[in-house]
């Protein structure tokens, strides 16, 4: 069996990373699938899904080392006019961070539950906020 | 007080009417990959972003595209959602034959507090007689115009009708009328910036995001392309800080603003004091 469900997270800084650990053990409560994979995805390409130990140190460390890497204030090819979207591209660490930083997780469920290591938790992050980000929830199996 | 005069609000999710309109809207706007705001998200942008106000703007180009894509009754709606937040600007097609009716409803019943026009997409040259029944309710009510200068990013809008220069006959024969060259008219900055220094009824507002971030383009304007002191002690009671948005993040429009490292009391003005002189609401 299969389920899929889209959530909506509002993000409160240009870099921000929202724990959605609970959120995810829930989802897979209620799906029904007993035994299989449990995804998440983002659906957008400025943003990830990161799997870390949720500290507050940690979490600094990686939005000062990510800005060291891709900085914001330096030129990018992709600061020019783009007729799809009808404006002037101006998020390109965002979309590089991402890059980096990858677009979803997998875990195993057993017995209708989550199953992660004791350090996990589950992130979205938010590299061009602040804005209204949408994520796959998707459970597959028994 | 930080006021972005120039925000275009027609896919936000108080006035979104159904998918088929907002393709349509797209079309016309030149806009594609858009979700629709929540006001009340957009307020929390705007808190992020140290805005206090932002100035709506409605577009009427019915006579060409029949149908209105954001009116004014759809944007007094909007403004009555966060009247302390938002700051409403009416628009009217010049070639509808009802054309002075709206403005006169617009100012009146509506009590929105400007008008917005766009002589590319709209097709008119500023100086067309056709024109002077809008200006003259726009001065009887004390009501200034946004007008669209320079290159529009929006489809079928021919610069010929919105140079600096074209405006510079309403700017003569109208003194008492307050207008705004948007987006600083570019590329044709120094004829705009002829057209602030010479005239004092004549604004312009920041509006402009061509190519580069927004650091690297206003650099380029106010500190290349015109000298760079003439925004500090020529005009500095003349330029707006606009954004454009959703076109270009009005957040990241202020940040450059802020990075020409102007004189505090200049950058003030520029961010604020010389639209509330604009808008008429000075004490």
């Amino acid at each position: 069996m299969m389920k899929l469900e889209t959530k909506t997270y509002e993000t409160h800084a240009e870099f921000d990373l929202i724990l959605i650990t609970e959120d995810a053990r829930e989802f897979v409560k209620k799906s029904g699938v007993k035994d299989g994979l449990f995804v998440l995805i983002t659906q957008h390409t400025t943003t990830s899904i990161m799997v870390q130990e949720s500290l507050p140190c940690l979490e600094g460390d990686i939005e000062e080392k990510l800005e060291e890497i891709v900085p914001k204030n330096v030129q990018y090819a992709h600061n020019h006019f783009l007729p799809t979207y009808g404006a002037t591209g101006g998020n390109c660490p965002g979309h590089l961070k991402s890059m980096l930083c990858g677009n979803h997780c997998v875990f195993p469920i057993q017995n209708g539950e989550l199953v992660m290591g004791h350090a996990q938790d589950i992130y979205f992050a938010e590299f061009d906020g602040m804005q209204v980000r949408s994520v796959f929830f998707e459970a597959l199996g028994e | 007080m930080v006021i972005d005069m120039h925000v275009h609000p027609e896919f936000w999710e108080a006035v979104y009417q159904d998918d088929a309109f907002n393709e349509k809207r797209k079309e016309i706007m030149g806009r594609d990959k858009l979700g629709n705001a929540d006001y009340r998200f957009v307020i929390k942008q705007m808190d992020y972003a140290g805005i206090d106000k932002f100035c709506l703007l409605a577009t009427d180009t019915s006579t060409k595209d029949n149908c209105v894509v954001l009116t004014n009754e759809d944007l007094k709606k909007i403004v009555d959602l966060a009247p302390d937040r938002f700051i409403g600007f009416a628009s009217v097609d010049p070639f509808r034959k009802d054309a002075a009716a709206v403005v006169e409803k617009a100012f009146t019943e509506l009590g929105l507090m400007g008008l917005n026009l766009h002589p590319a997409k709209q097709k008119f040259y500023p100086d067309d007689e056709i024109m002077d029944p809008i200006y003259k309710l726009c001065i009887k009510y004390n009501k200034p115009i946004m007008f669209h200068a320079g290159t529009s990013w929006e489809p079928n809008t021919p610069a010929k009708y919105a140079q600096p220069l074209a405006f510079e006959g309403v700017a003569i024969k109208y003194p008492e009328l307050r207008f705004c060259l948007s987006h600083m008219g570019w590329p044709w900055v120094a004829d705009t910036a002829m057209m602030v220094l010479k005239y004092p009824n004549v604004y312009a507002d920041t509006s402009m995001l061509y190519s580069d971030r927004p650091i690297d383009f206003f650099h380029q304007v106010f500190k290349v392309d015109l000298s760079p002191l003439w925004l500090e002690n020529a005009f500095p009671e003349k330029i707006m800080f606009g954004s454009n948005s959703p076109r270009f993040g009005s957040g990241d429009m202020k940040e450059g603003i802020e990075t020409l490292k102007l004189r505090p009391r200049t950058e003030a003005k520029v961010l604020g004091g010389n639209a509330v002189k604009f808008l008429g609401l000075e004490d």
